[in-house]
């Protein structure tokens, strides 16, 4: 059984763009950061499909590496929402406004 | 079918610059804790110590090329240009945090590693012959930035620049990745040459996998277009600039732009060179694209520029604009045969920005108080007068963003300017210069408030020692660059990026 | 082609003379401690470059045309360019009023209180000598590069002048000064490359050689939407800014009443000609086809400059603005002349620029004289100087009727030499002589009126009676000038001399589409009449 390389792509992008919204709609800095890993994460499933495609190895090592990097995000991003979290007791991105102009 | 590759043929002799950076960091995160916490400045000379023998290595490699790493790391003078750029960033940036992370209070050794593999991210971003190494890359030379941002926390500004920075950056990491999948999904391959090499057939065919291919490059354009602040990707970087860390907004306004020029020319440049033809001249399919791109760029950033108040967000403004000057060479690069050349006008205005760009940050950084206030405008008042070393130079760095010559801005100009030309984008090239006159509003407001308004003046506390040794190396360069260019263009002009373009 | 040499020349020499001093006051003297020894380095570079001048005067050979004391070094060959200068007929005699108009300058801002009171001379000096430097480079580059880099600089000291040592509205006008003269030139930049790129070269004898031999062309085929129009209102409009040429000018009264005294006379003296002395030097034999084309609608706007400049002269109470609008109409002059296209045209044109640097610059150094005395430089605040300073006063109405264009002085033989080019041009003609007349007539109007406002009449106001006489320092600035007045007024030769085979080489580069436009008859007097009235 299988499945047309469409299909997975098709799914890929609408996963991508759920992200993209999810990021741009998304207020709770958490949120905004699980909507960025679904976009890697369509990303992936992209990459994936096309390396069953082309019958090559570079697809899946790229997943391999897109997980790792984003692993590293998540430290980093968790650690900046803890720091904002314990300096203003709320993570709204909407009220990151100490600049304006 | 998979050969287990043998250390020879990761051919590691031209990637030591880059690895013996990545690898110095390294060493320099386990030294850090032998060093007593009030005595932070070892790290940093450590840290100086690391990119000056990272740039001897690219000295002494210069003109060697090849391609490493089974074929997705590319040294060759494009690198070595680059990697010149990106090491004097990377030493100006600790020498003017030296003294500054001290007077903030914020001194760890950690900053300085940091700041090594966010370097040496952009070292790989320049010889990067492959989108995954791209995407390594990218993110190497970015999360360093995101962490250094916030390194005044709990300051707020600090946490908010650094969290705005994340999230975009982020963001536009995830873009740029979907992209490299596009790309893969038409090519079957993600090795930039073998990108162009299977693109030919792909142009022929047409239908659904160049629908990917245009796609894919469209993506990674915003991705990268994120990185260097263009027009319509620009909108995180005043507020990131300004709140950051002031030698940290010098550091990532040059270094985060040369990574990402790096990699946008190498992946625009080397990879999709997608030819269409175009009133009768062969040029890019995303020449239009890049056109459109760097005149808003340069509109938007150097009108919306005026109105600041502030010099940090003042020269993100600016940082944008001049972004707009570097893309108007890159979509230069898409016609066929100036690619090259236009190459090269990208390189030297990189330069040329990094040099004044640097110096004008540190002369920011040397009136800015402890606590990170007094970055006004207005408190350049009277500069002339308390300071006026410090003013001359200020001047001549206002000079030269403006682009007036004998100055490094003006060569970078004269040569983005003529590839313009040279590719046929007249009106790209006009719309250049008439924002550059936009520019010397706010440029010489600087040199107003310096020189003909009266004032107490500031005392320039932040002045200390190395701040004025960086600051000397980037008049220096600005000056030199400016009255003996062929220094710089000796170096840029063995750059032969699209060696392919002419076989075509 | 004129030999070239990457030996030193005596023309680099001058050029470098002031950059010299200017490096001396940086780097050995400090404000408080030398100030004296900072005006008298200043001085004695001006001099020493004056001095030199004279020597390539002398060893110019002014039976060949072309370039002489040529020295051309690379500078970034990959790109094409050079560090190339020489001097001939053209500049030559311009070069000259730049080393000569510098140290009065100089000198004249010994006495000045607005230079006591704000200090920094030290600043002040070198950013004279580094103008002079920047001026000497524009008139000596034959590489484009090169003279856009010292046309650009100019800027930049003549900000700093008008800007720290300017009068109340000096920031205002500093930066509308820099702001509108690098608006123009930024085009030309673009105009420069593009001839750059078509021709491989930067070096301007090259590119005229080639445009001369058929091997670069520019193609000119309609007025309005030609490469070679484009190219030509590139470097024109620059030009024009410079000059200014009406509609280009209202920089220029700004720039000149804020300016110090020392200010406006090197802006009026020199600073002017060099949008002048780009014509004649780039616009003419880069683009001939378009210059014939476009003489017409110029020397339109250079008439409209001469009465327009005159009426509103008429119209001040400001003595300085008086003789701030005055340029604008003598400029026009200069603009006609060149426009007409004829050697005659042009040589008066060269003339009077030098001879509107050395009346206008002695008009401001006069001005000048008077606002030290009285902190004023309102027409109503004077009356019957004469009788209070009766040496000032002969002195003054010496420069006004130079200025005016009385016979037997200098801007006389400029202007006739001019108004005859016109007449006998066959792209202008006998039309645009009688409204450049009507100029001339305007100018003494005007010119009297304020001899006569400020100089004659009752001695009547308290203030005026017990100015003090002329400074010996003030004497030494004005009596070259009233020396340069009546030596050009009686003997010109020498002047016409030095230019003639340089003025004849542009003609003849020219000439062949003169008579191209002769023959399609491009626009008759009729015609004209009707473009001057719809604009």
């Amino acid at each position: 059984m299988s499945v047309d390389i469409e299909v997975y792509i098709a799914l890929s992008a609408i996963l991508f763009i759920l992200g993209a919204m999810g990021v741009l709609v998304r207020r709770n800095a958490i949120l905004v950061f699980m909507s960025v890993e679904l976009m890697l994460n369509a990303a992936n499933l992209a990459l994936v499909a096309f390396s069953r495609l082309w019958g090559g190895a570079e697809g899946h090592l790229f997943v391999f590496f897109v997980m790792t990097v984003a692993a590293a995000e998540v430290a980093v991003g968790l650690a900046l929402i803890v720091a904002i979290f314990r300096s203003k007791q709320s993570i709204d991105i909407d009220e990151l406004h100490q600049m304006e102009g | 079918m998979f050969q287990v590759p043998t250390i020879a043929d990761l051919n590691l002799g031209l990637t030591l610059p880059a690895l013996s950076l990545a690898l110095g960091a390294c060493i320099l995160l386990l030294l850090d804790l032998f060093v007593p916490r009030e005595r932070k400045e070892i790290t940093a000379w450590l840290a100086m110590a690391g990119i000056a023998v990272s740039f001897v290595l690219n000295l002494a490699g210069f003109n060697e090329s090849g391609t490493a790493f089974l074929g997705t790391f590319a040294a060759d003078q494009f690198t070595g240009f680059l990697n010149i750029v990106i090491l004097i960033t990377a030493f100006l940036g600790v020498l003017l945090s030296l003294d500054y992370l001290k007077r903030a209070k914020i001194e760890r050794g950690e900053y300085y590693v940091l700041l090594l593999l966010s370097a040496a991210g952009m070292m790989f971003m320049s010889s990067a012959n492959d989108l995954i190494v791209v995407f390594i890359a990218l993110e190497l030379l970015s999360i360093p930035l995101y962490i250094m941002a916030t390194f005044r926390a709990p300051d707020l500004k600090s946490e908010e620049s650094g969290m705005k920075y994340f999230i975009l950056g982020a963001f536009a990491g995830a873009f740029f990745v979907y992209g490299a999948a596009l790309v893969y999904g038409a090519t079957g391959t993600t090795n930039l040459p073998e990108i162009f090499a299977a693109v030919n057939g792909i142009v022929a065919a047409g239908g659904s996998q160049m629908f990917l291919l245009l796609m894919g490059t469209g993506l990674i354009l915003v991705g990268l277009g994120f990185k260097v602040a263009v027009v319509p990707f620009h909108m995180w970087t005043p507020d990131v600039y300004e709140g950051a860390p002031t030698p940290v907004t010098a550091f990532m306004s040059v270094g985060a732009k040369a990574g990402g020029f790096a990699g946008l020319l190498r992946i625009m440049v080397v990879a999709l060179p997608v030819f269409v033809l175009k009133d009768g001249q062969t040029a890019a399919a995303w020449q239009q694209t890049f056109w459109l791109v760097a005149a808003a760029t340069l509109i938007l950033g150097n009108i919306v520029a005026i109105a600041q108040t502030n010099v940090k967000r003042m020269l993100a403004y600016s940082s944008i604009a001049h972004a707009g000057y570097i893309m108007m060479a890159v979509a230069a690069a898409g016609t066929a045969g100036v690619a090259n050349e236009a190459t090269r006008a990208a390189l030297l205005y990189l330069m040329a920005y990094m040099f004044t760009n640097l110096g004008a940050f540190g002369i920011a950084l040397a009136i800015e108080k402890d606590d990170g206030s007094d970055t006004g405008v207005d408190n350049f008042i009277g500069l002339a007068k308390s300071k006026p070393a410090l003013a001359a130079m200020m001047a001549v760095f206002m000079l030269s963003l403006t682009g007036i010559p004998l100055t490094g801005g003006f060569i970078g100009k004269w040569f983005v300017f003529k590839s313009a030309l040279d590719a046929g984008l007249v009106p790209l090239a006009i719309i250049g210069v008439l924002t550059s006159v936009i520019s010397a509003f706010y440029y010489v407001r600087i040199i107003v408030n310096m020189y003909l308004k009266d004032g107490e003046g500031d005392p320039a506390a932040g002045a200390t020692r190395y701040v004025n040794w960086a600051i000397y190396v980037a008049f220096a360069g600005t000056l030199l660059m400016g009255i003996f260019p062929w220094i710089a263009t000796n170096l840029s002009d063995t750059v032969v990026l699209a060696v392919e373009m002419f076989v075509r | 082609m004129p030999e070239v040499s990457s030996a030193l020349s005596l023309s680099t020499v001058v050029l470098f003379i002031p950059i010299v001093g200017f490096l001396a006051i940086l780097v050995f003297l400090r404000e408080e401690q030398h100030t004296e020894q900072i005006k008298w380095t200043a001085l004695g570079t001006s001099l020493v470059a004056f001095v030199v001048s004279l020597l390539l005067w002398i060893g110019y050979d002014a039976s060949v045309p072309g370039l002489q004391m040529v020295q051309r070094n690379d500078w970034l060959p990959s790109a094409g360019i050079s560090f190339y200068v020489g001097v001939d007929g053209l500049s030559l005699l311009l070069i000259i009023l730049t080393t000569f108009i510098m140290p009065l300058a100089i000198l004249s801002s010994f006495r000045v209180h607005v230079l006591e009171e704000r200090g920094r001379q030290k600043l002040y000096y070198g950013f004279m000598l580094l103008l002079e430097f920047a001026m000497l480079g524009v008139f000596m580059a034959q590489d484009l590069f090169l003279f856009y880099v010292f046309w650009e600089i100019t800027l930049v000291p003549m900000y700093f002048l008008i800007g720290i040592w300017g009068a109340e509205q000096r920031m205002y006008a500093a930066v509308k000064f820099f702001l509108y003269t690098m608006a123009g030139s930024i085009l030309m930049l673009l105009a420069i490359l593009y001839v750059g790129i078509q021709a491989g070269t930067f070096s301007l004898p090259d590119i005229v050689a080639g445009i001369q031999s058929g091997a670069i062309a520019f193609p000119m085929d309609g007025v309005l939407s030609s490469t070679q129009s484009f190219l030509f209102l590139g470097f024109f409009i620059a030009f024009a800014i410079k000059v200014p040429l009406w509609p280009f000018h209202s920089w220029l009264p700004d720039a000149h009443v804020q300016a110090p005294t020392a200010g406006s006379v090197i802006l009026a003296g020199v600073l002017l000609k060099l949008g002048t002395y780009g014509i004649v030097r780039f616009c003419l034999p880069l683009f001939p086809e378009a210059s014939v084309a476009w003489a017409p609608y110029v020397a339109v706007l250079a008439i409209i400059g001469i009465i327009y400049g005159a009426w509103v002269s008429y119209a001040q109470k400001d003595v300085k603005k008086l003789v701030a609008y005055s340029s604008v109409s003598h400029l026009g002059f200069v603009v006609l002349g060149i426009f007409a296209l004829n050697a005659q045209g042009i040589q008066g044109g060269i003339l009077q620029m030098v001879n509107h640097g050395i009346s206008t610059g002695g008009l401001f150094l006069l001005v000048g004289m008077l606002y030290e005395r009285r902190h004023t430089k309102a027409m109503d605040a004077f009356g019957g100087i004469w009788k209070a300073m009766p040496l000032f006063g002969g002195l003054s109405l010496i420069v006004v009727l130079s200025s005016m264009g009385l016979p037997g002085l200098n801007g006389f033989v400029g202007e006739f030499v001019i108004l005859l080019g016109s007449f006998g041009s066959s792209v202008l003609g006998p039309l645009f002589t009688l409204f450049a007349t009507l100029g001339v007539i305007l100018a003494a109007v005007y010119m009297l009126y304020m001899f006569q406002k400020v100089f004659m009449g009752e001695l009547d106001k308290e203030e005026n009676k017990n100015l003090p006489q002329l400074h010996w320092q003030e004497l030494a600035v004005l009596i070259p000038i009233i020396i340069a007045i009546f030596w050009i007024g009686l003997q010109p030769r020498p002047f016409f001399d030095t230019m003639d085979a340089s003025v004849n080489q542009v003609v003849e580069q020219v000439h062949p589409y003169v008579v191209q436009a002769e023959n399609t008859a491009m626009l008759t007097v009729d015609e004209f009449v009707q473009t001057a009235a719809v604009r």
